[in-house]
């Protein structure tokens, strides 16, 4: 592909201090937005000037300390009197933080984490479970993994949504068993997955070729027994109850009596002594998942996949994995260390240089929340707290706080039909494609909900090829291929005034594949 | 790959032409209904407890059932009783009406404890890893997958579905190049062809673009976009979004077009997921001479079904939803005329465990048991075989009631290929363990 030379005809109202900024030193244009691209909902000219301010580490320590974004608590009962359902207004915040949010890193990580551990809607269905437990991703985003296995384990919501809460032992006379539920989706999902990965998450073979599992059903089995005993917190005013009814704020807490203290058999080989009561089983489990070293390539994989490229290469993967490991200080599991190491690894960062070419098997498919809230940003979108902009989401087969299973929207395994890793493509089919184009088109000729508005002023301007040079800037880390700027400059030249013509480059951009996948 | 058909530069042409080269293909009216085959696959994603779908109601089986299911086991006086062909006593959970009625009327059957196999199995061999295991079994992701593409061991890139249209494909069975794999309910594995894409597109959607009209800066716009979608920047991802884009745009006006042909169904659908996603394919039905299709795969999908806890409640919303959606399903096809012509089928991810857990729900197991539909289906009748309802006994991997199958997915699938049109010789290649198994057809199907 062709890519233009980094032009600055650009209107200086809007690119001041990218102007200014001489020295050698300073990031490009291109590699600041594409940097936002990854660390953030998407490049602004605000926030690219910033970021070539402060340099990636200021700019990542700066994130690092930001805690800003809340989403609000809802009530348990809607007017109604009914159960409270609507999760509208948490769904309309989320948007808004992401689009004006100045926490935008820990946004990033925190919705990432939530496509792990996943809580659904679909039938967790009170709406106040969620803010809380959103909070746990935010709070944790940059803490210990460890930290973040324990918070959303004894996470009420999770607890209902994967039946750890009030998962009684085994009971003979009744003929009930251990509900595994939660132990197989905590190993399998949510920590090391199925396989044996080597630090480059290769799949570890056997002699014969075979891919080793990590465990087998005798683990889950156990597992479950290990993580009996757990209840919802017990509301205010009402009288604590070996198997609580659901209540959504505080942590799940410990209920002996129905905890299985037999001993157990667990991951790795590991044992859980007879006699420890539920808090300890806890802990031994967790720390026995955190032993496995296999949990550094898949949780790093993971991570990798939702910011930067659905293939990273094995040794993108074993360089991230190996901080995973150790941070350095010997510490396993420090997110800042994992989340600096993605962000700043040369794979991700090679792009930067305009001139280098591009890997073809580079980015990922900007999965629905993440597309609606980039144009947003870079189309100075205002959003009210009613703005209904998750409906467009939902619309595009993501609907916010309702992944239809555990798997989530779509799933980190999934591949292209030649085998390349690209979990968004998941979702994206015929139908869904047709949607994205249709909803750029809403966007842009204006049918959005009352609360949504955007701003194209920036863009409007008299002369056709500084205008989509704009576009590039904005959308594009400034590099869009000539054959994408010939296409906008062909609609926007076809259009009358500039702002249908600013409208109908921004169409051509929008739904173009060279802006969907986020190289 | 991705190339399934090059995008025609559309140049000056108006809107009103774009994408007629399908209809050009299609002879008038040249396909009749008479020789139509339809597959129609309804998937219930998070595995059905089958064991309360049918259960067996002579007098040893029942105390069996019983005796073991504990608080997940039904009443007699809530399981509507059916009699078998062969005269055997069955009772169908009764939120399964519908089914219960079309069995007794010969238009459903029953195959019982399916799952996933690579060869047939004993607890024995189980037991001790003598034989070939399925890979991940009880996971949700791995036997979904499993089920969609009858590989049993490694990862498969196609789906036994895909690979139906494939031969379709090569054998040009349609007179058309409309996708012959359709999804109503989203990607999926099962449709995906080695030389084939599917098409998935949502109940009552259009593939049509919106916001495009005949003036000259909207023309302007279109060809912006489509001339995009025909170039290739090397990048592979931005190639499949290409290809996917061309596919919309390439189907959306024949789509479109034959069913703007269509009078409305009389059938009234009930309005759920499955009830809607049912009335989007008995349209297609309906137009598929229009289309020029004479073979076509359907895929529906309902979910919910991982009951862990409360489980009889929660079946009790989802049982009703799948039974009137079929019966409202089966009714159209008889409406057009069809019934003959269109076979339905179940899948899941596995069966449940047949001990319940602490919260009256079950956990992840393996062979269950699914249905067939369709006027072509020799229904009334059991195929296959129930297993031996006792924990830990000969048809149990462990302890908890997880049944070892007795008929495999791919004996399951080549029973429905061959009603389709496959041919023996080419359903090898499409279920790569059918040679493990010695019986090829299981009957339901003639």
């Amino acid at each position: 592909m062709k890519r233009l030379p980094v032009f600055f005809v650009i209107s200086a109202a809007f690119l001041a201090p990218s102007i200014n900024a001489q020295t050698a030193a300073v990031m490009t244009d291109r590699a600041a937005a594409r940097f936002l691209d990854q660390a953030a909902w998407g490049p602004t000219a605000a926030s690219i000037a910033e970021l070539q301010q402060m340099g990636i580490a200021g700019w990542l320590s700066a994130q690092f300390a930001l805690n800003t974004s809340d989403l609000p608590d809802q009530p348990l009962v809607a007017s109604s009197g009914q159960a409270n359902r609507n999760l509208a207004p948490v769904q309309a915040a989320f948007f808004q933080n992401a689009v004006t949010g100045q926490d935008q890193l820990r946004q990033r990580v925190a919705f990432a984490l939530s496509e792990m551990w996943v809580v659904s809607a679909v039938s967790t269905k009170d709406a106040y479970a969620f803010p809380p437990y959103w909070r746990l991703f935010r709070d944790n985003a940059f803490g210990n993994y460890r930290d973040i296995m324990k918070a959303l384990t004894l996470s009420p919501a999770m607890g209902n949504y994967l039946n750890m809460a009030n998962n009684n032992k085994g009971n003979a006379a009744q003929g009930t068993a251990a509900n595994e539920n939660y132990a197989r989706e905590l190993m399998q999902l949510f920590t090391i997955g199925l396989t044996q990965l080597n630090s480059d998450g290769s799949a570890v073979v056997d002699s014969s070729g075979n891919p080793a599992p990590t465990y087998d059903q005798s683990v889950v089995t156990n597992t479950a027994r290990a993580l009996t005993g757990w209840t919802y917190p017990t509301a205010p005013h009402a009288t604590a109850k070996n198997n609580n009814p659901a209540y959504y704020f505080g942590q799940m807490f410990a209920v002996e009596a129905e905890h299985d203290t037999t001993s157990k058999s667990i991951i790795g080989g590991a044992t859980v002594p007879a006699g420890q009561t539920a808090g300890q089983d806890l802990d031994s489990v967790l720390d026995a998942l955190m032993a496995q070293k296999t949990m550094a390539p898949f949780v790093s994989r993971q991570l990798i996949q939702h910011l930067v490229t659905s293939h990273p290469s094995p040794a993108y993967i074993q360089r991230v994995s190996g901080v995973f490991l150790d941070n350095g200080s010997g510490v396993r599991g420090d997110m800042k260390a994992v989340i600096t190491a993605i962000l700043t690894d040369p794979e991700a960062r090679a792009g930067d240089d305009s001139s280098a070419a591009p890997n073809p098997n580079f980015g990922h498919l900007r999965e629905p929340v993440l597309f609606l809230a980039n144009i947003l940003r870079g189309l100075n979108a205002t959003l009210g707290a009613s703005s209904a902009i998750y409906n467009n989401a939902a619309n595009l087969g993501q609907e916010l706080f309702y992944p239809p299973t555990v798997f989530s929207y779509f799933s980190p395994l999934y591949t292209l039909e030649n085998g390349d890793p690209a979990p968004e493509f998941q979702i994206y089919s015929a139908q869904t494609a047709t949607n994205r184009a249709d909803v750029v088109n809403t966007i842009l000729y204006g049918a959005l909900d009352k609360s949504t508005a955007i701003n194209l002023t920036p863009f409007e301007q008299s002369d056709v090829s500084s205008m989509v040079n704009y576009i590039s800037y904005v959308f594009l880390h400034h590099a869009m291929s000539s054959d994408l700027q010939q296409a906008a400059i062909g609609a926007a030249a076809a259009a009358t005034g500039t702002k249908a013509q600013a409208q109908a480059a921004l169409y051509a951009v929008l739904t173009s594949s060279e802006y969907q996948i986020a190289q | 790959m991705f190339s399934r058909r090059n995008f025609i530069r559309i140049g000056a042409a108006s809107l009103g032409t774009l994408a007629l080269r399908r209809f050009a293909e299609i002879p008038a009216l040249a396909q009749t209904g008479s020789g139509y085959r339809a597959l129609v696959c309804v998937f219930l994603y998070g595995g059905n407890d089958s064991n309360n779908t049918i259960v067996p109601m002579d007098d040893a089986s029942y105390k069996a059932y019983q005796a073991a299911r504990g608080s997940l086991g039904i009443p007699a006086s809530a399981l509507t009783q059916v009699q078998s062909a062969a005269g055997a006593p069955y009772g169908f959970f009764s939120p399964l009406a519908e089914v219960a009625g079309m069995f007794s009327s010969k238009e459903l059957a029953v195959v019982a404890n399916v799952g996933s196999l690579v060869q047939p199995l004993t607890r024995a061999q189980y037991q001790a890893a003598l034989a070939p295991i399925p890979n991940n079994l009880f996971s949700h992701a791995d036997q979904q997958q499993q089920w969609q593409t009858s590989i049993a061991q490694g990862n498969s890139p196609t789906g036994w579905g895909g690979r139906v249209a494939d031969y379709v494909k090569a054998q040009g069975l349609n007179s058309s190049q409309f996708p012959t794999f359709l999804s109503v309910a989203g990607n999926t594995l099962e449709g995906a062809g080695a030389k084939t894409q599917m098409l998935a597109i949502s109940p009552g959607g259009s593939l049509e673009l919106a916001g495009f009209t005949s003036s000259a800066a909207s023309q302007a716009r279109w060809n912006a976009l489509t001339n995009l979608l025909t170039l290739n920047s090397g990048v592979s991802l931005a190639q499949a979004a290409n290809s996917t884009m061309s596919m919309s745009i390439d189907d959306a006006q024949a789509l479109a077009g034959a069913l703007g042909k269509a009078a409305p169904l009389k059938t009234q659908f009930p309005a759920t997921t499955l009830g809607q996603q049912l009335q989007q394919v008995a349209q297609i039905i309906q137009v598929q001479s229009i289309l020029g299709m004479s073979r076509q795969v359907f895929f529906c999908s309902v979910g919910s079904f991982d009951t862990h806890t409360g489980e009889l409640p929660t079946l009790n919303t989802l049982y009703p939803e799948l039974s009137q959606a079929l019966a409202a399903f089966y009714s159209a096809t008889q409406e057009l005329g069809m019934a003959q012509n269109v076979t339905t089928f179940t899948e899941s991810d596995f069966n449940r465990t047949f001990q319940p857990t602490s919260g009256d729900g079950s956990d992840h197991a393996w062979g269950g048991h699914h249905l067939v539909l369709g006027g072509a289906v020799q229904g009334g009748r059991i195929y296959g075989s129930f297993p031996t309802f006792e924990l830990g006994g000969p048809d149990d991997t462990d302890v908890r009631g997880r049944w070892i199958p007795t008929t495999s997915i791919d004996q399951y699938g080549a029973t429905l290929c061959s009603w389709f049109g496959i041919p023996d010789s080419a359903m090898n290649s499409i279920f790569p363990n059918l040679a493990n198994f010695s019986t090829r057809k299981l009957g339901f199907l003639g």
